[in-house]
């Protein structure tokens, strides 16, 4: 694949992902062709139902999948801005997913906030421990004492109230928000360019959930990160997000701008979707929509596309083969046979099925 | 957690209270006549007034409850009471105690190490070598019972091979101490040891397997340390939980179920004790011997609570 962008201002570069797990003997394809990119400083948006493969993209890229997932991209490419240098790692060519390669981008490069905080610190250790290990791991000679100080003022920025008394706390002294701080500041800690957060306040309530986005959207625009926000929440989304990427069944099916997607929102998927975000004030007796229809099983399905036969716009062409990307307006990219006279996004069709 | 653990030391004494109560007055409501045994049959049938005598003499005749305290009494000043035949019991589990416990301590210490060891490197390397081997040795040592094992063991260790000595646990003409040791605690240790790894790999795997799976785990691997710290660190202290109750309830059962095991290698420990104590109706010596069972047992529900409020700063700061 030929470089085609800046890797000054591109800071991750997925082109062909491809993530299958094999399960008694039968190889199943969750992910499939995902391309995109993520522009430096900027939030980008994967959102989808439960199912559709947007975690498990993630996992792929950080390399967090387990021995039973085969990961196959033509470019995981992550290019590091440092003192106005750019050094590129290629990501796909890293054989050991847990080997020096891929441990040392992990903290200080790119770091992952999880979704539930209840279960993602380790409850024997003190918290101000748990984050100081990344640190410590990565900064070789960095004395204890110089780690907590470090620790210390991450908590301050965090919010966490009381951080000289807390950083001795384990983490059932915590409450569910201020877990997450924790796990956040594991996460930025080694003051990573890149942070991946898979659904950062899904087990949180509602008036948590608002802080702890917050935090996230000051560390993008103040200290410049850039972010990848998984979540199912259309108006986090639209508070968030500079780009959304829309993913079905493993497939990107829409991707571009904020603009793009919500005002001229034209994959029948994203539409369905958005129109099925709760609205406060519903009339009496008015319903909130669905999408008709469940999700197929990533097993059975045939080929063409995913969405057909949930989609009110469906045709026999739909079915027959897999549909390819087609742009609308720059970076507004489309995955649906409705948008075939729009020249072609990507180098579709797809690479062959796995069996 | 000085205070976790005087606590969990005093409950442990009305626990031993009301167990040597209930030992007492249930092997006294069997309804069997402490002298039958005690007394031989020809002199219980021509002079009962010797009999009567020496119920009165026993304090055989006062309430229950009067005979368990003074029982306790004794106990407490050190005096355990003498057996049927009127030997010292103190001195018959001064004697053979040592021994059982050498073999408990030996079998936990290998098969904490074996079964252990394995159980981690199956659940690390799942659907590896180790962990296909350690699943069929784990489901014979579980299958296969272990007197059978010790037996087959006798079979080819000592008759076909002559390598190790089939019973008891001191050779007369042993020139040296350890190697003595050696030879006659190898079989029924390893034959004890054997059992308790299949239950340990298969159970250190499992909750192995279930941390590794958890979501701090990738939260570790997500701050780049290296594997083993990730599975050292933060697999095994989380994983050991659950295995630490399970070892330390062996001990009891170990301590007090050997009982095959020691009768197969004809070993004298407390375990056989028990057998004869038993089969002879010696109403004191079982008496003690089930109430150091259950002190035994006691101490290690002591240890696995001490334990675990070590490992787990929820128990340790709950209390």
């Amino acid at each position: 694949m030929g470089k085609n962008f800046d890797s000054k201002e591109i800071i991750l570069n997925v082109e062909n992902l491809n993530t299958t797990f094999v399960s008694d003997q039968k190889k199943i394809r969750i992910v499939k062709n995902v391309s995109f990119q993520l522009k430096r400083g900027k939030a980008l948006a994967v959102v989808g139902e439960s199912g559709c493969g947007k975690s498990v993209t993630m996992n792929s890229i950080m390399r967090f999948l387990g021995r039973n997932a085969i990961i196959k991209a033509d470019s995981i490419q992550y290019n590091a801005l440092r003192d106005g240098k750019v050094t590129e790692y290629h990501i796909e060519k890293i054989d050991k997913p847990h080997g020096p390669e891929m441990r040392a981008l992990r903290g200080p490069e790119m770091s992952m906030v999880f979704q539930d905080p209840m279960s993602s610190l380790n409850p024997v250790y003190k918290v101000g421990d748990q984050v100081a290990e990344g640190l410590l791991q990565h900064n070789k000679g960095m004395t204890k004492a110089q780690a907590r100080e470090k620790v210390l003022e991450m908590f301050r920025k965090l919010g966490i109230p009381d951080p000289e008394e807390r950083i001795d706390c384990y983490p059932h002294q915590f409450s569910g928000g201020m877990k997450q701080r924790v796990v956040i500041a594991i996460a930025m800690i080694c003051n990573p360019e890149l942070i991946i957060c898979d659904e950062p306040t899904t087990a949180l309530d509602v008036t948590i959930q608002a802080q702890i986005m917050e935090l996230l959207k000051d560390m993008q625009v103040k200290d410049g990160k850039s972010i990848i926000l998984i979540t199912h929440n259309m108006g986090l989304v639209a508070e968030m997000a500079d780009e959304v990427c829309v993913m079905y069944m493993g497939r990107v099916v829409e991707f571009g701008s904020l603009e793009d997607v919500f005002d001229h929102t034209s994959h029948p998927y994203t539409q369905a979707l958005l129109r099925s975000v709760p609205v406060l004030g519903l009339a009496d007796g008015q319903k909130l929509e669905t999408i008709p229809g469940a999700t197929p099983n990533p097993a059975d399905l045939k080929g063409g596309c995913e969405f057909a036969d949930r989609c009110p716009f469906a045709e026999d062409k739909c079915r027959a083969k897999d549909i390819p990307m087609f742009e609308l307006s720059p970076g507004h990219r489309v995955r649906c046979l409705k948008y075939s006279s729009f020249p072609l996004a990507e180098g579709e069709p797809a690479a062959a099925e796995v069996k | 957690m000085l205070k976790f653990i005087l606590k969990k030391l005093a409950m442990m004494i009305p626990m031993l209270v009301v167990i040597s109560l209930v030992v007492f007055l249930g092997l006294r409501s069997t309804g069997i006549d402490p002298l039958t045994f005690m007394v031989p049959p020809e002199v219980q049938s021509q002079s009962p007034e010797i009999v009567e005598q020496l119920r009165e003499d026993l304090g055989l005749n006062d309430p229950l409850l009067v005979q368990y305290f003074r029982w306790l009494g004794n106990l407490l000043k050190g005096d355990l009471g003498l057996t049927n035949k009127g030997e010292d019991i103190a001195g018959i589990i001064a004697d053979r105690l040592p021994y059982t416990l050498e073999l408990s301590l030996y079998a936990m210490l290998f098969s904490s190490i074996i079964g252990i060891g394995i159980g981690i490197i199956s659940a690390i390397r799942q659907n590896g070598i180790v962990d296909y081997i350690g699943r069929v040795l784990a489901v014979l040592g579980q299958a296969v019972p272990q007197f059978l094992v010790g037996i087959l063991m006798i079979w080819i260790f000592s008759i076909k091979m002559g390598i190790f000595p089939a019973a008891n646990r001191v050779s007369p003409d042993a020139t040296n101490a350890f190697v003595d040791a050696f030879m006659h605690l190898f079989l029924p240790v390893t034959t004890l040891t054997i059992g308790m790894v299949a239950v340990l790999m298969r159970y250190a795997r499992n909750t192995m397997l279930d941390v590794l799976n958890s979501d701090y785990i990738k939260t570790a691997r997500s701050k780049g340390i290296p594997e083993w710290k990730v599975y050292l660190k933060h697999g095994f202290r989380n994983a050991m939980k659950p295995v630490l109750v399970i070892l330390m309830f062996r001990i009891p059962a170990l301590i007090g179920g050997s009982v095959v095991i020691e009768s197969v290698f004809s070993y004298p420990g407390i375990g056989t004790s028990m057998t004869n104590a038993i089969t002879n109706m010696d109403y004191n010596l079982v008496l003690v011997i089930t109430l150091i069972i259950a002190a035994v047992m006691l101490v290690a529900s002591f240890m696995v609570d001490v334990l675990n409020a070590l490992l787990d700063p929820r128990v340790r700061l709950g209390e």
